[in-house]
């Protein structure tokens, strides 16, 4: 009686510690986007949390000794459940910035695992050597991490037939839309900012649907158009995100934009890229899918964009007067109230906008859609308002009620020098909230030092947050003259936050939140 | 990938035939090639039908037999768009009986026209054509649109309004009033009314008193104001909305009795319904209206500045009252859903039907965008933390 209670807690333990597991691993398998060589990089790099942390260790060594342990009656079993409950305890989920979604690719993923578990624990209960056996379901549950990776394995050409009819189903909704302009939207940062700005603008004349937020996929882009496109529908901007070379012309191919801006070129996913060049190939590949009647928008202030040759027709767009630009924007001043400008088109036509936007390359941003709404027939007058509207993408340089800028979904230097610029005008105390750059492959560290250095003259005072990030940024903020005594080192954001509440009080306190770790690190 | 505009016609009102027909002219005149046309009648007990022979004037003649042989259905928000699904529901069957982008009201009078349609069509979330909820309940009350476009400054006649409590307990008080205040003739009309139902012209006491027990029959309210002389009615359309809007040539109905009555108004063709030649397009009027030009550009300024003073969208059809001796000018009552659309005025001024209603739908969009722009619910959910102790009144 003992012997099967025990026996039968024992398997419910390991199934439970298997799921909770598991639902770590799926998670970052969604996060990488389901490709398994992203994700065993992701488990390659993140090997000490996966065995101390996660406790792989733990099931090993007990995986090991349960060989050696001689007989298995209903104490051992029942020891055994209790490590597997506290194992799976200790693994529960935590608070995701970006949640494991169920969708429905996870069930199927799910449902192969459920198989192998199920396999592993039959085998386990029906082999005759219950000693060794025992070992076995510790050995399997340690292998979590791997058996996910199977299970996508032998999902992959099911995913691969699915994913090809919905992409053809979308095909056929976009060949059935006529009078539908595409425009796509590309870039190694303010994609999304400008895929916002932008549908605002054409909604002054124009019925418009975009891709939603981090729908920078084919896959994203197939779900837009099918779930969310109407026959109402003018105009379609597609946010193009490329993760390698191949991945923009893959969107191009099935949407085939008219229209095409690329918004700014930095070291983002350098890793994955290897060089700028690259880079730079990559997010061309929007250019060569414009079509002669159609047009490439290019951002002029930025020198790998500039630089480059496209046969394509061409419209630049600038913050710099004087940059020969077809439109560019000045006489910007910034104040806590946001931004004004002056913007000046082909043919004489001139506009002063006003935003609640900080930081110039917003400006830019808001530069490059006023170029292509005004190319598009919409005069510049009548884009004052939209303009005065435009909100801030949520944790993108956005100026919060209580003095916080919010730009925590930043993740590349140029945008951690335009945030501290922004910081810099502000009067009173300046306060710098980070963790530093992530994911910027051997430069990382060299990158984050400069940043440190770009830092020092532009905030008073400098919380860091991360112990294993923090090095760089600190050796860059004292070469460059920061007072130590300024400088903070908190072990998370919650932390960090109570050391800016107990600064001392220096007139009215302007804090900039810049980057924030995603789940994966 | 066509998108479809559901036409609703029908509805509690008196004009419901009328808006049968109006509704049924712009099923017919919509572009198939740019949009698939979707009938959905209204019932006079307000239940939704719809169905492909709803399309047709014939399923009208016994309106009985053309609810049972139609599907019976209930309109739902479905994602940016709206869904009509069947009531009551079959088992095991897929209820989505259509879907569309677009809602095109075109119903008469009272339950309908007055904002009631607009404000399921807003819950539903889908672009619509024509004024809004409040435009329209402005339109349908003629005291309150009397007080908005005084407001704006614009020519109305004064007018007098008391329920019909208030008239049976101070009926000579009441009376009094009314002489002192307008002498005769005056016009009775029921306050919200689209039609010329219920209206009537009083010389004397008995006549006023007659003609007050008549309007309380199809409101409870009642509007008394002075009679025009040497009175010429001229209406005259607007399309548009608030930013942006044209007027119309002007027409001039010719009547035959001192009120254009009912019959008059729309069944002096009824032979011909179904065609394009019914309704409202076949009055015996003067097209253009014979008038000065001075007064007809007078006409035309002052039906755009009435549009836009009551926030319309869409097409509306303004009246005007005239005293061809004095000169005098008023505004005498906006139809935010004009019979037939007045359609009629439009070809007159060198737009057609078809793309008449292509306008309507895109100022419907451009409504729809920027109510969108604008926000409406926040992505915090205020009871999440919230203590609920003392909800009930007591702590």
């Amino acid at each position: 009686m003992l012997e099967a209670i025990s026996t039968a807690i024992l398997f419910a333990a390991f199934a439970a510690d298997c799921f909770l597991l598991s639902l770590h691993f799926v998670h970052m398998l969604q996060l990488n986007s389901y490709q398994n060589d992203r994700y065993r990089r992701w488990m390659k790099e993140n090997r000490g949390q996966i065995i101390y942390r996660m406790g792989w260790l733990l099931l090993a060594t007990v995986a090991v000794a349960s060989f050696f342990i001689q007989p298995t009656d209903w104490k051992v079993r029942t020891a055994c459940a209790i490590i597997f409950f506290i194992h799976a305890y200790l693994n529960l989920p935590k608070k995701a910035k970006k949640p494991l979604v169920f969708t429905a690719r996870v069930k199927r993923l799910y449902a192969t695992y459920f198989i192998l578990t199920a396999a592993a624990g039959a085998a386990v209960y029906f082999s005759g050597m219950f000693r060794i056996s025992l070992g076995g379901l510790f050995l399997w549950a340690s292998l979590t991490g791997i058996a996910v990776l199977a299970a996508n394995t032998i999902n992959r050409p099911i995913e691969n037939k699915i994913a090809g009819w919905y992409i053809e189903d979308a095909r056929k909704i976009l060949n059935s839309m006529d009078n539908l302009t595409v425009i796509g939207i590309t870039g190694s940062y303010g994609k999304t900012s400008t895929k916002n700005f932008l549908a605002s603008l054409l909604a002054a004349r124009y019925n418009v649907l975009m891709t939603p937020e981090s729908y920078n996929t084919t896959m994203g882009v197939v779900r837009t158009v099918r779930e969310k496109l109407l026959p109402v529908h003018d105009v379609l901007i597609v946010e193009m995100g490329a993760r390698r070379p191949g991945d923009i012309a893959e969107i191009c191919e099935l949407v085939r934009p008219k229209y095409g801006i690329i918004t700014a070129i930095g070291e983002q996913h350098l890793e994955t890229f290897k060089t700028v060049e690259n880079i730079i190939g990559a997010k061309f590949e929007l250019a060569d899918y414009i079509p002669d009647d159609g047009l490439i928008f290019l951002n002029g202030d930025d020198e790998y964009i500039k630089n480059k040759k496209t046969g394509k027709p061409v419209v630049t767009y600038s913050v710099r007067a004087g940059s020969g630009c077809d439109y560019t924007a000045f006489d910007i001043s910034v104040s806590r109230e946001g931004s004004r400008f002056t913007v000046a088109a082909p043919g004489g036509e001139r506009c002063v906008f006003t935003t609640k936007l900080l930081g110039a390359h917003n400006i830019q941003n808001i530069t490059g859609c006023i170029a292509v709404a005004h190319r598009l027939g919409i005069p510049l007058s009548e884009l004052v308002l939209p303009i005065r509207r435009l909100k801030p993408v949520e944790h993108r340089l956005q100026l919060l009620p209580n003095g916080y800028i919010d730009d925590s979904y930043n993740s590349n230097p140029a945008g951690f020098r335009a945030a501290l610029d922004v910081l810099s005008q502000f009067d009173g105390q300046r306060v710098l909230v980070t963790p530093g750059m992530v994911e910027l492959g051997e430069r990382q560290y060299r990158l984050n030092r400069e940043l440190g250095a770009y830092a020092a003259s532009r905030c008073d005072y400098a919380v860091l947050v991360g112990e294993k990030q923090a090095p760089p940024l600190r050796e860059g903020l004292l070469e460059a003259g920061f007072q130590e005594e300024r400088l903070f080192i908190a072990p998370d954001l919650h932390k960090a936050i109570e050391i800016v509440n107990s600064l001392p009080n220096e007139g009215q306190r302007t804090v900039l939140l810049e980057n924030d770790l995603p789940d994966n690190y | 990938m066509k998108a479809t505009v559901a036409v609703f016609f029908g509805g509690k009102s008196v004009e419901h035939e009328i808006s049968i027909i109006s509704g049924i002219q712009a099923l017919s005149a919509l572009d198939k090639s740019r949009y698939n046309a979707l009938p959905v009648y209204i019932s006079k007990d307000n239940h939704f039908y719809t169905g492909s022979r709803m399309g047709d004037i014939k399923t009208y003649k016994n309106l009985d037999e053309a609810v049972r042989k139609a599907t019976r259905v209930v309109p739902v928000p479905f994602g940016g768009r709206a869904a009509l699904m069947r009531y009551p529901a079959k088992r095991f069957k897929n209820n989505i009986v259509a879907v569309f982008d677009v809602a095109m009201p075109v119903v008469h009078g009272t339950n309908a026209e007055d904002g009631t349609l607009m404000g399921l069509l807003e819950m539903l979330g889908v672009p619509y054509t024509g004024c809004d909820v409040l435009s329209s309940a402005l339109g349908m009350d003629k005291f309150a649109m009397k007080a908005v476009l005084r407001r704006h400054g614009l020519p109305v006649l004064d007018a007098l309004a008391f329920t019909a409590r208030q008239f049976a307990a101070d009926e000579d008080g009441i009376t009094a009033e009314i002489e002192d205040k307008f002498g005769y003739p005056v016009v009775i009309k029921p306050v919200n009314l689209g039609s010329s139902v219920g209206i009537s012209l009083a010389q004397n006491r008995g006549e006023l008193k007659n003609g007050i027990d008549l309007a309380l029959e199809y409101s409870g309210r009642v509007l008394i104001e002075r009679a025009v002389q040497n009175l010429r009615e001229i209406n005259c359309a607007v399309l548009g909305d608030i930013d942006e809007a044209i007027p119309s040539v002007c027409e001039e109905p010719i009547t035959t009795n001192e009120i254009l009555d009912y019959s008059d108004k729309y069944l002096s063709n009824a032979g011909e319904a179904g065609g394009k030649k019914s309704g409202m397009s076949s009055l015996k009027r003067k097209l253009p209206a014979d008038i000065p030009k001075e007064l007809e550009e007078k006409v035309r300024e002052l039906a755009v500045k009435t549009f836009k003073a009551l926030g319309c969208s869409g097409v509306a059809r303004i009246d005007f009252l005239n005293d061809s001796k004095t000169g005098e000018l008023y505004v005498n009552e906006i139809n935010t859903i004009p019979g037939s659309l007045s359609f009629y005025l439009w070809e007159a001024t060198g737009i057609n039907f078809p793309d008449l209603l292509d306008r309507l739908i895109e100022l419907a969009l451009k409504r729809h965008r920027e109510r969108k722009a604008v926000t409406f619910t926040y992505d915090v959910n205020i009871l999440a933390d919230a203590s609920f102790s003392g909800l009930k009144g007591k702590s």
